[in-house]
């Protein structure tokens, strides 16, 4: 269509304009759009648009096998892949019946705790971004890569790692490995008191992020806030905790909270989980150098690998919030429903909308990256 | 308004490259600009899909792609370089074509992990593109799901080599073969797909219309009559909205 053939429309006068904010826009948060509605340059209201990242995740895992499937679901949320593949293959060992390992088990909480670490660090650098902060972001994702690169050594992949297979790990440390995550995670808490210097501590960001998309507990509950979104607001909630999988049990961690349950505090609430995930770290690499044994149980023939009929439901603590998957299965080679309870849709859709009213149009995207929203999960 | 129908034009009454723009001087000239091009590519700043997650360490500290002369930009008027970064359902699909039209020429596509080449991942998936280079002319393709930032650094240096000598003239086929790319897009989009720009009035300016510029599919932009004021072409555009 040539551009002079528009048509001038006439509409009624009015003091409000509507924008539209993505999804090509670099304060967005991935491939995700939002239509706000402005009177000035206040957001009277806001609707969110996503769909550019659906991929039909839910019906694809059912024309797979249970075992074609891990490669499948650390896709759904890009930034922080692994938990997705922890749900995932708890779920089948819970329908299968399969006994994990010891061994296997201290290794899935140590790449929990490296996706925790890896999602944070880059939450650090996206919200700085927001707020106008750009060495931060440099910072945090090169500080990301060093655990990228950990994440390298162990499982041969950089984001997508597929490490855990349902009955296990695929392979053993290297040699040589817990000592180089050590030195990475030494690094990384010799970070921190950089970043608040520059970050935390930073004036722009308290000014900024202070009073800034602010939520209570009772809203935050009602809307299905999870994870670090929730404990921003008081609420000392952790699944990690409360409902233990793997060998949570046996380590030692603090649940943060912050009660502003502002944008700062939930940074704050972030930053404080970075020094809890590496306490954790810690202790799961003492564990690994004691804990002896075999990393997978025997699974059968993964063409013909048949799950018992059954349901299972089953919770991680993301570092975006509570992650959940529903398997259903009849007995065949292949799931026969898969729904993934992802935490960023609660966040980026309907919080999202609601926190942005009143806010200043820019201050939509540091709300939208204090949320730590994933749209690839939020699509799926 | 112009007074003249751009798309009913015969073929053969357009303008061909004069004498003087296939002489020495002007292939020297465009020598020269080709290798100024290759070094300063602006990307859009356009994540698409997975991909994008490899970019900010790619863009940033560790692997320093501005030291080559690449930048994000925001706004396709700028971009010369179009990332489709994994892959593209078919609503983004949208907005990319619509994007990439705007973008002024000459202008690179590259194709960004396994999902553009043949669907990856989600070769089975309903609600993804499989195949980007039907809809779009592409340059160059970065194979891997996901690929490495050397393996970006690598693919980024040899576009740089493909513009400076010239090689990278795929964008000069949307204009030429603006026919095939609409047929493709109505395919799926349906009949009524068109976009804002004017890609037939374009490929007049840049003098790339070609025989195969108009077509069946391009007809089809005036069955529907959304080339005509007031005539339901804006309707149409509200109504897919």
């Amino acid at each position: 269509m040539h551009p002079d053939h528009y048509r001038h429309t006439e509409l009624p006068p009015s003091t409000e304009y509507e924008l539209y904010f993505g999804p090509n826009h670099p304060g967005i948060e991935g491939n995700y759009a939002l239509k706000a509605r402005l009177a000035g340059d206040t957001v009277v209201a806001l609707e969110a648009d996503g769909g550019y990242l659906h991929r039909g995740f839910e019906k694809l895992m059912e024309q797979r096998l249970w075992i074609q499937n891990i490669a499948l679901v650390p896709r759904i949320c890009v930034p922080d892949p692994v938990p997705m593949e922890e749900t995932y293959a708890r779920a089948v060992e819970t329908l299968g019946g399969l006994e994990v390992p010891e061994r296997a088990q201290w290794l899935r909480m140590l790449v929990l705790e490296m996706s925790r670490l890896t999602a944070h660090l880059f939450y650090f650098g996206g919200h700085a971004a927001t707020v106008g902060l750009y060495t931060n972001m440099f910072w945090g994702v090169s500080d990301r890569d060093r655990l990228l690169d950990c994440f390298e050594q162990l499982t041969g992949a950089r984001v997508y790692h597929m490490y855990i297979t349902p009955g296990g790990v695929r392979r053993d440390t290297p040699p040589g490995f817990l000592d180089s995550l050590s030195e990475v995670l030494d690094y990384v808490e010799g970070r921190l008191p950089k970043f608040d210097d520059l970050f935390f501590d930073n004036a722009v960001l308290v000014r900024r992020a202070t009073g800034t998309g602010t939520m209570d507990q009772a809203f935050a509950i009602d809307y299905g806030v999870t994870g670090p979104n929730l404990r921003a607001t008081g609420l000392a909630h952790d699944l990690r905790r409360d409902y233990p999988y793997l060998k949570y049990a046996e380590v030692e961690f603090d649940v943060i909270t912050e009660t502003a349950g502002d944008a700062y505090a939930r940074t704050l609430v972030r930053r404080g989980e970075v020094i809890e995930s590496l306490r954790i770290l810690r202790q799961v690499i003492d564990k690994l150098r004691s804990v002896p044994g075999p990393i997978r149980c025997p699974l059968p023939n993964p063409l013909a690998w048949r799950i018992p009929a059954g349901d299972a439901y089953t919770r991680t603590e993301s570092s975006k919030g509570e992650l959940a998957y529903y398997i259903v299965s009849d007995g065949s080679a292949k799931p026969w429903r898969v729904h993934v309870r992802g935490p960023s849709q609660m966040h980026a859709v309907q919080t999202l909308e609601a926190l942005c009213v009143g806010a200043r149009i820019e201050d939509v995207a540091q709300i939208m990256f204090s949320l730590d929203a994933c749209p690839p999960e939020v699509d799926r | 308004m112009p007074d003249y129908p751009i798309y009913r034009d015969p073929p053969e009454q357009c303008r061909t490259p004069d004498a003087e723009e296939r002489s020495l001087w002007g292939r020297t000239l465009e020598r020269i600009a080709d290798h100024c091009r290759a070094r300063s590519l602006f990307v859009l700043h356009y994540c698409t899909g997975c991909g994008a997650i490899e970019l900010p360490p790619s863009m940033t500290s560790r692997f320093d792609l501005e030291r080559v002369g690449m930048q994000p930009m925001v706004t396709p008027r700028q971009a010369d370089l179009l990332l489709i970064t994994g892959y593209l359902s078919v609503k983004t699909l949208k907005r990319v074509i619509l994007t990439y039209e705007q973008m002024q020429g000459p202008k690179y596509v590259m194709g960004f992990g396994s999902c553009t080449i043949n669907g990856g991942m989600y070769w089975n998936s309903y609600a993804t593109v499989k195949r980007l280079d039907q809809y779009l002319p592409v340059d160059m393709y970065i194979a891997g799901c996901m690929p490495r930032p050397e393996a970006i650094q690598q693919a980024f240096l040899q576009l740089m080599e493909k513009i400076d000598s010239g090689r990278a003239q795929n964008w000069k086929e949307y204009y030429r073969r603006y026919d095939h790319y609409l047929g493709e897009q109505q395919a799926l989009f349906g009949e009524q797909f068109h976009t804002p720009t004017d890609v037939i009035g374009e490929a007049r300016h840049y003098s790339l219309f070609g025989p195969e510029t108009l077509g069946e599919h391009t007809a089809k932009l005036a069955k529907y009559d959304l080339y005509h004021p007031g005539q339901g072409a804006v309707d149409a555009l509200e109504v897919k909205r």
